[in-house]
């Protein structure tokens, strides 16, 4: 995360030509404006850093930032992810969604990039609604509420991602709000920095569809200095308590999977086409079964 | 090749050869009197699956090809883990063999139900090995039909079945007459560290052979030509693992599907040691999405699967024609339609290969012929991919994919690769879908300077940037349909066999090339013009090469192994010319039997 740039970037430099397409006080405002933040605190070189999203309005971010940018499809921002980094490591790999997007058609990708410990972030921005199809209820909306698609009321329980999030294995999980961009830069400072995958529920209010913006600034309060972020029955503890805790609620370090594919390339005994294909020679007739690792 | 044979006969003089199903040469008189070997013979080992069958076919098409025969396999599996009817074919000769043979000269019989299910697939002249113990022989076959003690022979010499295998191996060994050296190399080889258990394979090989002694050369095979040039054995997908190595594969994605797990399986095994990585994601989606993170990131990258998986990754797929992402996608077909026939053959997805996806999104789809072309065409699906900037579908099926095959090794230093247009050396303000002359633009890779773009499905302008005015989205369409240009002018590969100009045209892809090369050989040797037309690129259709190919035929026949003629549907759209379709939909390949009938009921009627 080195920057070639020789003076310490602002973060308007990170801004690209494009205005966002946000409707007026969108909490997606906040998010970008802590990323812009967070990116010039960690000095990142934008020809080396990748925001990779999928579709929903939150997923127009890639486009407001002057790094490399990859706008996926409805719910793959996580395996496209995956594989922008481990085909270069060297990359500063985040992904970026809706609620939506991550947890309904993306959800059966959460968990697998969780326990994998890809070293990339995760940044979803929940605002517990479906906003750029105009406001149906999403995985994370409140039981009983009215939308579109459930007029006489939301009939499900919603998720709790952070408690996913832990138990899938995530090795970094950590909650912001838009409306407290201060700390929301300090923890995606944190969890770039961090070594594996990290996720970061950043509430981000639709002002069109799901305006709780007042009302959850009564309902946050911050992760007491004290907790313990290594243990994880705490961090589950604090993640199905009510209300929304704000702060880092799980870290821990263990290998990355990038790390470990390192590893096990440097391990393996270098070879080349014509030696892979002079173990299928007709004359040694070795090529039925399974190959053993190399 | 014959026709059905009389199951009837109660005599049967079991000696020369009266057919061959090698080179598609008709048998003369005389030729017939020059030799009692034959100049290739196909065996069939059927039983239960795990008491041998697999083992003793992998032992016999290992042999066969450590012995200098050409050699091509064909398996049936039962799609259960434990237990089911199996069978594994080798047809063995002296030389190339294009197809896996129709009519069985060399049947044998690990139980009952293998005498059941196959004595119908006998030639006239076919032999029969059996267990005595467990297989009774209808009468009037008893006089071509030899027991073999497979499991009492293993018992006295092993101590246990696990023998069986050789004691059989060794009963066909001696029916054909097949020098054991190489089976003896193998089984050294094998447990080298093992004597006694060597031992005991190379014993219950000999007494396999000494079995139905009375039987022994009947079936002889003539021997192998020495030949200099250097041969492989391997099947469809370890052709297209190693074809991709070739290319320069970075990054291979994939998740276990039949018949096409065996390139995930290869690839994790051997690709790390060429500085790649291969990973097993939780989906087909996941893999494709994260094979084009990984080629934006500037990677060559692939991913593998059957029909079921093509069907998941189709979103994927249009995404990749809309940004413009390389990537190389094989489809091992299987019988369909929904989970369908997990272990047996069609070609059934070339209309999705083609069309899937909503919109129109451009891609290229290729079809190798055979396993040496599995090789050379994964190298081409890579080209097209880098080239164009574009998804490459390469379609085989479970037949191709699976069989083992003796084929040239391929000369590596024949491999030419094309590399990527990328932003590097771009002055000024960088445009990553810039229309240019060839309507590529220059992809920037993350880490190069001013490269940077959004890459994204939704319409954009010349910057990547969302747009959807009629001029861009018109614009766009024809850039990125207008790229794939010079596959239809010239860029291809596409081949004719026999005739270039035929009264008798067939037009196929895939798989049916052997069977289809065969039985053009032989109805050109009884003096009908016929020659076959195999595209290696489908889509974009080289639809001027194919009308010029049956400018002058009367006939025009499509044999193709799915169930609404899908090739026949191409063909008449793209060309406009009538066809004959003779789509077959049983989930096993054509034989070159199969398509000679056709042959001779166009010419007739």
């Amino acid at each position: 995360m080195s920057s070639t740039a020789p003076a310490k970037p602002k973060p308007t430099d990170f801004k690209s030509d494009l205005k966002p397409i946000w409707c007026p006080g969108c909490g997606d405002f906040g998010v970008l404006a802590s990323l812009y933040r967070a990116f010039a605190q960690l000095e990142l070189d934008p020809v080396r850093t990748v925001i990779v999203s999928g579709i929903g309005c939150s997923s127009r971010l890639p486009g407001f930032v002057s790094t490399y940018g990859f706008h996926t499809l409805h719910g793959r921002p996580l395996p496209v992810a995956m594989g922008v980094k481990l085909a270069n490591p060297d990359l500063n790999v985040i992904a970026v969604g809706g609620d939506g997007d991550g947890f309904a058609i993306g959800a059966g990708h959460f968990p697998h990039a969780a326990r994998r410990n890809v070293d990339i972030t995760y940044l979803v921005m929940d605002n517990e609604i479906y906003g750029l199809t105009k406001g149906q209820v999403s995985p994370t909306s409140l039981t009983d509420q009215k939308a579109p698609s459930t007029p006489w009321g939301n009939l499900e329980t919603p998720l709790n991602t952070l408690a996913f999030a832990v138990a899938s294995g995530a090795s970094f999980v950590a909650r912001g709000a838009s409306f407290n961009t201060k700390a929301l830069t300090e923890l995606l400072v944190q969890a770039i920095e961090h070594r594996g995958f990290s996720y970061i529920d950043a509430l981000s209010p639709c002002v069109v569809f799901n305006n709780h913006q007042e009302e959850w600034k009564t309902l946050v309060t911050d992760v007491a200095p004290d907790h313990d972020v290594a243990d994880k029955v705490k961090a589950f503890d604090l993640a199905l308590r009510g209300g929304f805790s704000l702060g880092i609620l799980y870290r821990e370090e263990r290998p990355t999977l990038n790390e470990k594919y390192r590893a096990l390339v440097e391990a393996a005994k270098e070879s080349d086409i014509d030696r892979m294909l002079e173990a299928f020679s007709a004359r040694k007739g070795a090529a039925i079964g399974k190959p053993a690792a190399a | 090749m014959t026709d059905r044979p009389s199951h009837g006969r109660t005599s049967a003089p079991v000696r020369a050869s009266r057919r061959r199903m090698g080179a598609g040469e008709p048998v003369g008189e005389n030729e017939r009197e020059e030799s009692l070997a034959r100049k290739s013979v196909v065996i069939r080992l059927a039983g239960e699956s795990g008491e041998g069958v697999i083992s003793s076919g992998d032992i016999l098409t290992q042999a066969a090809a450590r012995g200098g025969y050409w050699t091509q396999t064909f398996r049936t599996y039962p799609a259960e883990i434990k237990g089911g009817p199996c069978m594994y074919q080798v047809r063995m000769g002296d030389e190339q063999i294009y197809s896996h043979g129709k009519w069985v000269d060399l049947l044998v019989c690990f139980n009952q139900e293998a005498w059941d299910l196959h004595w119908e697939s006998l030639g006239p002249e076919g032999v029969i090995l059996y267990d005595e113990t467990a297989v009774e022989i209808p009468e009037s076959y008893l006089s071509r039909a030899r027991p073999v003690r497979m499991e009492q022979l293993a018992k006295e010499i092993g101590g246990s079945l696990r023998a069986k295998n050789m004691v059989a191996v060794g009963a066909v060994a001696g029916v054909i007459s097949f020098n054991t050296t190489p089976i003896e190399e193998l089984v050294l080889r094998r447990f080298a560290h093992k004597q006694g258990v060597a031992d005991a394979n190379i014993a219950a090989l000999h007494a396999g052979e000494d079995e139905g002694a009375d039987l022994k050369g009947s079936l002889a095979i003539v021997e192998p030509v020495e030949v200099e040039e250097d041969r492989v054995l391997m099947s469809g997908n370890q052709a297209i693992a190693l074809g991709a190595v070739a290319a320069g594969l970075d990054y291979f994605a994939g998740y276990p599907i039949t018949p096409a797990s065996d390139i995930l399986e290869w690839l994790s095994a051997k690709l790390p040691s060429t500085g790649g990585i291969t990973i097993q994601c939780e989906d087909e989606i996941a893999s494709l999405a994260s094979v084009l993170g990984a080629s934006y990131a500037g990677a060559k990258a692939m991913t593998a699967t059957s029909g079921p998986g093509l069907s998941l990754m189709t979103e994927v797929l249009g995404f990749a024609g809309a940004a413009e992402v390389p990537c190389v996608i094989i489809d091992a077909q299987r019988g369909g339609p929904s989970t369908g026939l997990p272990t047996k053959t069609e070609q059934s997805d070339l209309q999705h290969a083609l069309y899937g996806g909503h919109g129109e999104a451009p891609r290229v789809v290729i079809a190798p012929v055979s396993v040496e072309d599995c090789f050379w065409a994964t190298i081409d699906a890579f080209n097209y991919a880098e080239r164009f900037q574009v998804p490459v579908i390469l379609l085989t099926d479970q037949g191709l994919a699976t069989r083992m095959e003796v084929i040239h090794k391929p000369d590596t230093s024949k491999v030419e690769l094309w590399e990527r247009k990328t932003s590097a050396g771009w002055d000024g303000d960088y445009k990553r879908y810039a229309y240019t002359e060839d309507s590529v633009s220059p992809m920037g890779i993350p880490g190069e300077e001013g490269g940077q773009h959004v890459a994204t499905g939704i319409e954009h302008d010349e910057w990547g940037h969302p747009g959807y005015t009629p001029e861009i989205h018109l614009g766009m369409q024809t850039k990125r349909w207008a790229k794939l240009e010079p596959l239809s002018n010239g860029v291809a590969r596409h081949e004719v066999y026999g005739e270039e100009r035929p009264d008798i045209a067939l037009i196929g892809f895939g798989s049916t090339y052997g069977p289809v090369r065969e039985a053009v050989d032989k109805a050109r040797a009884a003096g009908l013009s016929v020659g076959a037309f195999y595209p290696r690129v489908l889509g974009p259709f080289p639809a001027q090469q194919v009308k010029a190919f049956v400018s002058g035929a009367t006939r025009v026949i499509i044999p193709e192994v799915n169930f609404t003629g899908q090739l026949a549907r191409l063909v008449r759209g793209e060309c406009g010319i009538a066809v004959e379709s003779h789509a077959k939909s049983d989930g096993l390949p054509f034989t070159a039997e199969d398509i000679h009938d056709v042959i001779l009921q166009e010419a007739t009627s």
